[in-house]
């Protein structure tokens, strides 16, 4: 199948749909990306891959982008995401240059979404093609690798791996597969819930029940707190905006990009490390770091080409090595299973179309982003209005279809949904760290696997230090992540001494 | 040395391997933790304390409750028709409409109107969608 043949007005109206759906997500604080992608997911059933993968790349995108709207109008980031956009994008609104900062955003976010894009284009097929060479000595590595990545930038190192592996042993729950090698006994069932848990827990009624439910829980916690009014929002008009404001700034946006890209790449970690890490370097390499925190042009260019940026590098560990780069992405694992297509290294050979019709998507919904942002801006800052309690009852109800329809019609999903939008409370309430925990739970049946057949194809544990030097390579980063790790924390330990 | 490195794996015990591994993992990670934040933990009853004052209880055990009765109800309601989703339907009406009234701050008329007319067209588009457009299986 070729790639005109998957373009027609409803992959190009999927996309700006989902664009659009996305921007609205993203703009209002409390929903995000991530519980775009989940609450649509199911619509994806009766598209096909294509298109479901249109609408759902169009939601990422405008959901990562929209962010940045309640952050320079209220000084809320409407995502995780745009929390730097806050520092000086709100300054410049209460100065009368919301306009002004909020165009600022949307050329960064372009900029940022086109450069992890090419990135993508660019890196992940060369990237496929090497991991095809890897056995399960290799791939159990590269899961273990991603958990030390995602302990490193977890608030406790310590909790961050706890939950990662709580995520692993919760994904265990049920049969082992004979379809994945494995003998067919069941583990870790309590007694009497055999039938319900026989393949374990669903993925996506887990990733429902954890982005969604929790969300609307923690605002129901916290009483609703209202919205607010359409008088409140102060676009302003005093200083317009004008295109050289950007004069001098491509290099603040290449390495911003570039930032947001390659922590996009790093499995599990997510955009709000990733605008936070282009934002301090802005301030760093800036001629005028004291501006910065009090309406600085630069730092809203940083900020959002790096969470910008973020978007087509988390896509590269997904589509070349079935990791997911983010928890977005680790819900468009969902949409691929769904098609009954299995995504890692031979995903890019094996489906060349899909590949070229995901960049393309991925393209389109950056430039829609753009125009429908750019020219639309007054209009979208209204959207901050929408009054919650007409919107999380309607998620809410989205949730439990997503969750009923995921294995055709089965209840207990929909408990599995509730089950886990509770420990995603309590969880946070805990300490825990929801992104390791999902993506232990994703990868923890992947880890069995690789880790048993390895096993059991050489019989010896040094085989996971001698296979190969990409396994001495994948050691080797291991232990940079884990040296990583040890010395940020001293760090920060460090800081909490020298404030106290 | 090298007897101290192999290792045989048996096919019919292989499920509990890893299983087993990570167990052992968890609980020697827990404890790393019970004493690295020993003195987070042992605050933890008033870290809990603080949260259920602080927490808005009617609204948040309320969407608890609601959610509970409106997944029991769906299958039983169902069953009276079934393969048709109005089970969904007819469960999925009050119940945004219950929690939308619940999450409101004013519940006067003019508030209420919106909810809902949001919890009558909300599911109905949503289950003729699902259900009549794309032929997917609802309770």
């Amino acid at each position: 199948m070729e790639v005109f043949d998957i373009i027609s007005p409803l992959f190009v109206a999927l996309i700006l749909a989902g664009t659009v759906v996305g921007i609205i997500f993203g703009a209002i604080p409390g929903l995000t990306a991530t519980m775009a992608v989940a609450v649509c997911l199911p619509l994806t059933y009766s598209l096909g891959l294509e298109n479901g993968l249109a609408l759902l790349l169009g939601l990422y995108v405008g959901g990562i982008s929209g962010g940045l709207v309640p952050a320079i109008l209220l000084g809320i980031p409407g995502t995780p995401s745009s929390i730097t956009t806050t520092f000086d994008g709100h300054p410049m609104t209460l100065k009368g240059e919301g306009e002004k900062a909020l165009r600022l955003g949307i050329i960064a976010s372009l900029f940022g979404g086109l450069f992890s894009l090419a990135v993508l284009y660019f890196f992940a097929p060369p990237l496929a093609d090497f991991a095809i060479q890897f056995s399960y000595v290799e791939k159990f590595l590269i899961i273990l690798f991603a958990m030390t990545v995602m302990a490193a930038l977890s608030n406790s190192m310590l909790i961050g791996i706890f939950s990662g592996f709580l995520g692993i042993f919760l994904s265990l729950v049920g049969v082992y597969d004979t379809s994945d090698g494995g003998n067919g006994e069941l583990r870790l069932i309590p007694p009497g819930m055999e039938d319900m848990l026989f393949s374990g827990f669903s993925l996506l009624p887990v990733l429902i029940g954890l982005f969604g439910l929790t969300a609307v829980l923690d605002e129901a916690e916290r009483g609703m707190p209202r919205g607010q009014s359409a008088a409140d929002i102060r676009i302003g008009s005093q200083s317009s905006f004008s295109f050289s404001l950007l004069r001098g700034q491509v290099w603040n946006l290449i390495r911003s990009s570039g930032i947001g890209t390659f922590v996009g790449i790093l499995p599990g970690i997510g955009g709000s490390a990733a605008s936070i890490l282009a934002y301090s370097n802005a301030k760093t390499f800036s001629r005028h770091p004291e501006t910065f925190g009090k309406g600085e042009p630069a730092g809203i260019l940083a900020s959002e080409s790096g969470n910008n940026g973020l978007t087509g590098g988390a896509l590269v560990p997904l589509l070349s090595l079935g990791i997911p780069g983010d928890s977005t992405t680790a819900l468009l694992i969902g949409a691929f299973t769904l098609q009954g297509i299995q995504v890692g290294p031979l995903f890019i050979g094996n489906n060349p179309a899909t590949w070229d019709a995901m960049i393309l998507a991925m393209l389109i919904a950056n430039l829609a982003m753009f125009v429908v942002m750019y020219y639309a801006i007054r209009y979208l800052a209204l959207v901050v209005t929408v009054p919650k309690q007409i919107l999380f009852p309607v998620i809410l109800m989205m949730c439990v279809i997503g969750a009923y329809t995921i294995n055709y019609g089965i209840m207990f999903d929909v408990w599995t949904l509730l089950i886990f939008g509770l420990f995603g409370w309590l969880a946070v309430k805990l300490r825990l760290e929801i992104a390791p925990f999902v993506i232990g739970f994703i990868l923890g049946p992947s880890a069995e696997i690789y880790f048993v057949k390895s096993l059991e194809s050489f019989g010896d544990l040094t085989i996971f230090f001698t296979k190969s030097w990409i396994a001495i390579l994948l050691w080797a980063l291991i232990a940079a992540s884990i040296a990583f790790s040890v010395l940020t924390g001293r760090k920060t330990k460090m800081r909490g001494f020298a404030k106290t | 040395m090298d007897g101290l490195t192999r290792i045989s794996v048996d096919f019919s015990q292989s499920h509990l391997i890893f299983p087993t591994i990570i167990a052992c993992i968890l609980l020697v990670l827990g404890l790393a933790i019970l004493i690295v934040h020993r003195r987070a933990i042992s605050g933890a009853g008033a870290h809990f304390r603080a949260v259920l004052d602080d927490m808005d209880k009617p609204r948040f055990f309320g969407t608890i409750g609601l959610t509970l009765v409106y997944f029991l109800a769906m299958e039983p309601v169902g069953a009276i028709w079934p393969n048709t989703g109005l089970g969904f339907l007819l469960c999925s009406i009050p119940y945004v409409l219950a929690t939308g009234v619940l999450f409101l701050h004013d519940r006067s008329a003019r508030s209420v109107l919106p909810v809902a007319v949001t919890a009558l067209v909300g599911p109905a588009s949503v289950w003729w969608l699902f259900s009549e457009l794309f032929f997917l299986t609802l309770p």
